[in-house]
């Protein structure tokens, strides 16, 4: 059933020639390894991300199966304990530095942001590959740790156990100082390229939204990581010359190392979850096919956050011993960051209603989105509050509530922008139906690990046991079979995307109905993007995109154009009497 | 005095939901009223948002190249609402959670002080007058203050029952508060027995038995901050007891070695109880430490290079003196028991070491080893 009127012409770029597709318009490897591509880059953070997450995800199956009974089913012997607390520590500290921090900027990231902005590169396209290389040295870096004596301080490196531990703090903590580095590089280019090269007509408040919450994610990025780069050198300085600054030995004081470390890490929760709000807000609009409610607000939303998120940092050591008046203010600033977080999931939901809702896989993980953060967030009220807090702080309800938040939403939203714009990475459209499976699984197994973990937390169950009481056995169990869940949907996701390579039918330049740049391009785009900066107006106006049925396609249509004035004019003036 | 205790018990299970443990203490009460109350809010927003979300996604899915029924773009009154109207309970929330707070800090005058010594993976609690001992007794309705430290890393001390928790950070004191509004209650010697039977002189298992080596009924005590290898394994029991007279009578019982016991069974318990198991093996395992098992009488290397025979004085040195003499292959992380243990603690731990050890020295000392086997039980493993 076409809808485009019959008098309308419809525009749609086709598809590309091998020798524009930026796949193919190279090959052999080195044309990989050196390019300047902004695509290709992406591509090959997109692999190395996920690379990153399946050994993170093969950690995280590990921890689950040995908690599936009291004493440690998975490890055994004198140094089962051992062996927990370095699995337990490498699942967090590759899950976060290399993979959700880089994941959505990064990989996607570097995708998108010019092909939104109608550009044919980012500003700094060299500094964007060194980029992921840093990334790769720092991956590097955590790979050899592993195997070396490994690394069993918990990702947040506290001392005094991170300086009095045998294991390899330090080979780790260069890894994230390098990896440190990586970011900022990428945050840096993104906010040159969106403050120096939006295409004519694109005004501040004409951005896509996803471009909003890079920018916001950018300046964190930039701002906050030197914080962590200098606390890293400083816990090395400690640990190898006893400077005395953090460790009580010689006159340091651990807290310090906390504040220092929370200074860099409270923001960088806010690096996570940004660059999610920016794909939420891009899959609901689209998959709605309806103005995205409330743009200013979202957009504003975005930038308090990432304000804001800067003044929270002491809300992780309510229970360390901080006077009573700063932990009661550091509760008072938790509560006001809330507050845009709530206003977006509003907003969604707005512009959902009375929308033309296609229910597609991103879409799936839109709504999947939408009832996961909304349980993250809610449930950091209880960790805000502090009477509760006193309770819940380093138990398996934090446990819980961050993996809703980072796991439930950035991952989730990871997930729905992979398959929302795998078309137009690839070039090739997955099967939908398996699509759609794949997210339930993800979905209930997700619930139904992470779920029983906020009763075993307030409960009383403390967070980095290997071992455990008997009563927290039952919930512990689901847990673990949630997790199995959650893992065989991840791979059949995996496999949907891989099988769409092989056997995927060709992509449309717009599969879904977006309005935005990137769907004004072929899918995969030519390796230049644009030949020209285009026009672009409002990135949320579905006016004028239309389904055609015929092609299994969007196209965006102009309305038949009359040439005014219809007639050919008298040639004879009126004062000559040629006019009756 | 039994019937209270029962009434109690009774309460306390009433009071047993689905998600907290017991509450007993004073800040239980109000603790988990807050976090109902949060709950309740936050339902009243999560189930109307995720009824739209499915209401939405059931009436406005439609077809392919459908029109959008609208395409508002916004209300600005209608999203200042929603964006200011909800802080009016964030608000609330933050005020109630810190004046409930501000009572939990602020330990009363006059407060039983207890000193806590939390260090990888064990806990002391000091008595004043030279007891110590790894379990907390205290009293109900008493408010109770604990002065902690560290002598390593972080520790964070939590009893959910209370709803308490701190953290304990080397270099400085940190304090807690809470005052117990349930006792525990002691099992019959005769149900005592018969558990001591089964555990066979192994270590005393209180997940297991549910009750401390005593008989008491307990709470359960964990460590909140990650702390190392057996950071899952640094718990204890927190036991409350009906009157100070109890308490003191159990100080009392506990304050040095029994005239009727012999030194190695005194050092058998001090070795369990003040924590040498967590990091020296019985069984020839090597753990943190160097095992105890044959260590007296053997002679061994120093990271200086020299070599000791492990005798009386070195044993003595070792505790209270640590990190004088290492033992080469291990790292000087064992604290000071200085001023924790009595010169008859410490003989009676030496006498322990002789008795399993095959290299004690004299004759005399290997017949005192067989009648001590014999007498405590000795653990089999």
């Amino acid at each position: 059933m076409s809808t485009i009127p019959a008098s309308a012409t419809s525009r749609d770029p086709g598809y590309p020639t091998s020798r524009e597709n930026y796949l193919t318009n190279s090959s052999g490897v080195l044309s990989w390894l050196f390019t300047l591509d902004h695509k290709r880059i992406g591509l090959m953070y997109l692999i190395g991300v996920v690379t990153a997450f399946a050994v993170g995800g093969l950690l995280a199956l590990a921890i689950r199966l040995h908690l599936l009974s009291p004493e440690g089913w998975m490890f055994s012997g004198p140094e089962a304990n051992n062996i927990y607390n370095q699995v337990f520590t490498l699942h967090g500290a590759i899950m976060v530095f290399l993979f959700i921090i880089p994941s959505i900027p990064a990989a996607l990231g570097n995708f998108l942001v010019p092909v939104m902005l109608g550009a044919k590169d980012v500003a700094f396209p060299r500094l964007n590959l060194s980029s992921f290389y840093l990334w790769v040295v720092g991956a590097i870096f955590f790979v050899s740790a592993l195997f070396s004596t490994g690394l069993d301080t918990g990702w947040t490196f506290y001392t005094p156990y991170s300086t009095t531990t045998d294991t390899s703090v330090i080979l780790a903590t260069l890894g994230a100082f390098i990896l440190g580095f990586s970011s900022i590089f990428t945050g840096l280019n993104f906010i040159v390229t969106i403050n120096t090269m939006r295409p004519p007509g694109m005004t501040w408040f004409k951005m896509p939204l996803f471009l909003w919450a890079t920018y916001a994610t950018s300046i964190i990025q930039v701002l906050a990581t030197p914080v962590l780069g200098i606390t890293l050198l400083l816990l090395i300085a400690e640990r190898v010359m006893h400077i005395g600054i953090f460790d009580p030995e010689f006159n340091g004081d651990p807290v310090t190392y906390q504040h220092f470390f929370w200074f860099y890490s409270h923001p960088a929760v806010y690096i996570m979850i940004l660059p999610a709000f920016g794909i939420i807000s891009e899959l609901i609009s689209v998959h709605s096919h309806k103005h995205i409610f409330g743009y200013r607000f979202i957009a504003y939303s975005s930038i308090a956050i990432a304000l804001l998120g800067f003044l929270v940092w002491g809300h992780h050591m309510f229970t360390s011993g901080m006077s009573s008046l700063t932990t009661i203010i550091f509760s008072a600033l938790t509560f006001t960051v809330s507050v845009p977080s709530a206003i977006k999931v509003f907003n969604w939901l707005a512009t959902m209603w009375k929308g033309s809702i296609s229910l597609t896989t991103p879409m799936c993980y839109g709504l999947s989105f939408i009832f996961l953060f909304t349980i993250g967030g809610l449930t950091g009220l209880f960790l805000g509050t502090l009477a509760t807090d006193l309770h819940l702080h380093d138990t398996y309800f934090v446990v819980a509530h961050f993996h809703y938040v980072m796991v439930g939403g950035t991952l989730i939203a990871f997930l729905g922008g992979v398959f929302h714009w795998w078309p137009k990475i690839v070039g090739k459209l997955y099967n939908e139906f398996h699509g759609r499976i794949g997210a339930g699984l993800i979905f209930i197994g997700f619930n139904l690990t992470f779920l029983p973990q906020f009763v075993l937390g307030s409960r009383g169950m403390p967070r980095r046991y290997a071992t455990y009481d008997p009563e927290f056995a039952t919930l512990h169990f689901w847990s673990t079979m949630g997790a199995l869940l959650l893992g065989a949907g991840l791979l059949y996701a995996l496999v949907t995307l891989l099988v769409s390579v092989v056997k995927g039918k060709r992509a449309p330049a717009n599969p879904w109905g977006g309005a935005t740049l990137e769907w004004h391009c072929t899918s995969p785009p030519p390796y230049y993007n644009f030949e020209r900066p285009p026009v672009v107006g409002d990135p949320y106006d579905f006016h004028d995109i239309e389904w055609d049925a015929e092609n299994e396609r969007y196209v965006s249509t102009e309305p038949e154009r009359e040439i005014a004035p219809a007639e050919t004019p008298e040639t004879v003036p009126a004062h000559a009497g040629g006019q009756k | 005095m039994i019937m209270n205790a029962i009434s109690f018990r009774m309460l306390a299970d009433l009071n047993d939901s689905f998600w907290f443990p017991k509450q007993a203490s004073t800040f239980a009460g109000e603790v988990d009223w807050v976090y109902d109350m949060i709950l309740y809010v936050s339902l009243v927003f999560f189930i109307p948002m995720m009824g739209a979300m499915c209401w939405f996604v059931y009436r406005y899915t439609k077809k392919k190249g459908e029109k959008a029924e609208s395409q508002v773009s916004h209300n600005t009154p209608l999203e200042l609402t929603w964006s200011i109207g909800p802080s009016v309970l964030l608000v609330w929330m933050f005020i109630q959670g810190s004046i409930s707070y501000l009572d939990m800090r602020t330990p009363p005058e006059g407060s039983y002080d207890v000193g806590v010594q939390a260090f990888k993976w064990g806990w002391t609690f000091d008595y004043g007058g030279g007891v110590f001992h790894p379990e907390l007794h205290i009293v109900k309705d008493e408010a109770t203050k604990l002065s902690m430290r560290s002598t390593d890393v972080i520790h964070s001390l939590f009893v959910p029952a209370f709803r308490a928790k701190k953290d304990i950070v080397p270099g400085r004191y940190n304090y807690m508060w809470f005052k117990p509004t349930v006792a525990n209650e002691q099992i019959p010697p005769e149900e005592l027995a018969v558990l001591k039977q089964q555990n066979q002189g192994a270590v005393w298992d209180y997940d297991k038995h549910q009750v401390t080596p005593e008989g008491y009924s307990f709470f359960d005590l964990y460590c909140t901050e990650y702390c190392g290898k057996n950071h899952s394994e640094m718990q204890t029991a927190v036991v409350v007891h009906e009157t100070q007279d109890e308490l003191d009578a159990w100080i009392k019982a506990n304050s040095a070695r029994p005239g009727d016991m012999a030194p190695a069974e005194w050092g058998q318990l001090l070795y369990n109880r003040r924590g040498c198991s967590g990091c020296h093996s019985i069984d020839g395992s090597k753990l943190v430490g160097p095992t105890f098992k044959d260590l007296f009488g053997s002679e061994h290397g120093l990271t200086t290079g020299e070599s000791i025979v492990v005798d009386e004085n070195y044993v003595r040195e070792s505790i209270l003196a640590p990190k004088a003499k290492i033992v080469a292959g291990y790292q000087p992380v064992m604290p000071s028991y200085k001023g924790q243990l009595s010169d008859d603690d410490i003989a009676s731990i030496i006498e322990y070491l002789a008795s399993i050890s095959g290299n004690a020295p004299s004759a005399t000392a290997d017949g005192t080893v067989e009648e001590d086997k014999n007498t405590t039980d000795s653990p089999s493993t």
